[in-house]
């Protein structure tokens, strides 16, 4: 048996007779084995295996996008000084809009199709008495060719409800008059501009069904 | 992406660079969070804000360093905010404030190392490593559960333990 042969025995828990002649003749091997134990018994605290829902990455991501979005608004960040404006904002506004700026409700990813793969979309939503209203950020996505455009949908099973247009990358707001919980698949097509109003054209962004 | 110009990047919440700083750091700031607070939702919750405070301080993060240090002090302080708070809203909360954390608050920087080095296996090398560790299987039950020759399993195993053993030297010499 040669060196790792014998560490790897060693690590496998069957080291026989030939092995445990070795590493009694060889120092190296004894300071290595003493080494991946060492290794090994790092490994045993339970905590360092659990792992992360894999929806939280799209949180953080939608998290940080609506933070960009509250810092970009001044008078966001200077309340007291706006305490004016933001008595005007409420009231034409209502209470919950101004409230639901800083924390959706939900986020998502709308990652690229094979049409479009190098596009991606964070999308943060708040739920409405009426409703959902949207922030779509989108990049990677060429913008509509003439006579086209990028239509949002949220769709359940064969139903789809349009949430709005918009014709390149870059940050999009829309509302639509239903809750993403009860249509959660969000996507988007580029759709020709026709009188054909339901969901026609090619997909390229989708969190599929 | 290069860290300097990743975390620039991330200082303008740049989405792509949100989603690389997450792949590189974000299961060691989960793993930290979870040790320390003993709850999946709330190690969750602790990812969020870490991410959020980081962001929000980057302006003042140097780019020429590494920023794991950083985000460790970032995410170590919000456990133990989460911490405090989940204690005022416990039962006993009648008790007065004391400052000393819980005894999963120590070695954190070690479970972070540790965790950093474990994302640094190849995915193969960390299933078995799972298996042996975490499931506590033998070799033999490890390749019979990953469906891989009990070989496989062993030099997987081997080639593991000898990049763990490399990447962790400076944690077994303090502890040997």
């Amino acid at each position: 048996m040669n060196c790792e042969e014998v560490r790897v025995a060693y690590l496998a828990g069957d080291a026989d007779r030939s092995a445990a002649l070795h590493v009694e003749g060889c120092a190296a091997c004894r300071s290595r084995i003493e080494d991946l134990g060492r290794a090994g018994a790092l490994l045993d605290d339970p905590a360092l295996w659990e792992e992360p829902a894999p929806e939280l990455q799209g949180q953080v991501v939608g998290l940080i996008s609506a933070g960009r979005r509250e810092e970009a608004k001044p008078w966001l960040r200077r309340p007291l000084a706006a305490i004016g404006v933001a008595a005007v904002a409420l009231t034409i506004l209502g209470f919950g809009i101004l409230a639901q700026l800083a924390n959706p409700d939900w986020t998502a990813e709308m990652p690229g199709t094979p049409e479009a793969p190098m596009a991606m979309s964070t999308v943060s939503g708040w739920n409405t008495d009426t409703g959902t209203r949207m922030l779509i950020e989108v990049e990677g996505l060429e913008p509509a060719p003439e006579g086209f455009f990028y239509e949002v949908w949220l769709s359940e099973g064969p139903v789809h409800i349009s949430a709005g247009t918009f014709t390149g990358p870059g940050e999009v707001e829309l509302s639509s008059g239903v809750r993403r919980a009860d249509f959660p698949r969000l996507w988007v097509t580029l759709e020709p501009i026709d009188e054909d109003e339901s969901p026609s054209g090619v997909t390229v962004l989708d969190t599929g069904a | 992406m290069a860290t300097k110009r990743l975390m620039a990047q991330f200082r303008r919440g740049d989405a792509s660079a949100v989603r690389a700083l997450y792949d590189r750091y974000g299961r060691a700031i989960f793993s930290i969070a979870f040790r320390a607070l003993g709850d999946r939702s709330l190690a969750e919750e602790a990812v969020q804000l870490t991410f959020l405070q980081a962001w929000r301080a980057a302006g003042r993060f140097d780019v020429e360093r590494d920023p794991a240090p950083w985000l460790y002090a970032i995410a170590r302080r919000v456990a133990v905010d989460l911490h405090r708070r989940e204690r005022r809203h416990d039962s006993n909360h009648l008790e007065p404030e004391v400052a000393v954390l819980p005894p999963s608050f120590e070695g954190l920087w070690e479970a972070w190392e540790v965790r950093a080095a474990l994302d640094k296996l190849s995915d193969d090398e960390r299933a078995v490593m799972r298996a042996i560790h975490f499931l506590g299987l033998t070799h033999g039950e490890a390749a019979e559960r990953l469906g891989i020759p009990v070989g496989t399993v062993k030099s997987r195993s081997y080639r593991a333990h000898r990049r763990m053993a490399e990447l962790l030297a400076h944690l077994q010499e303090a502890t040997a």
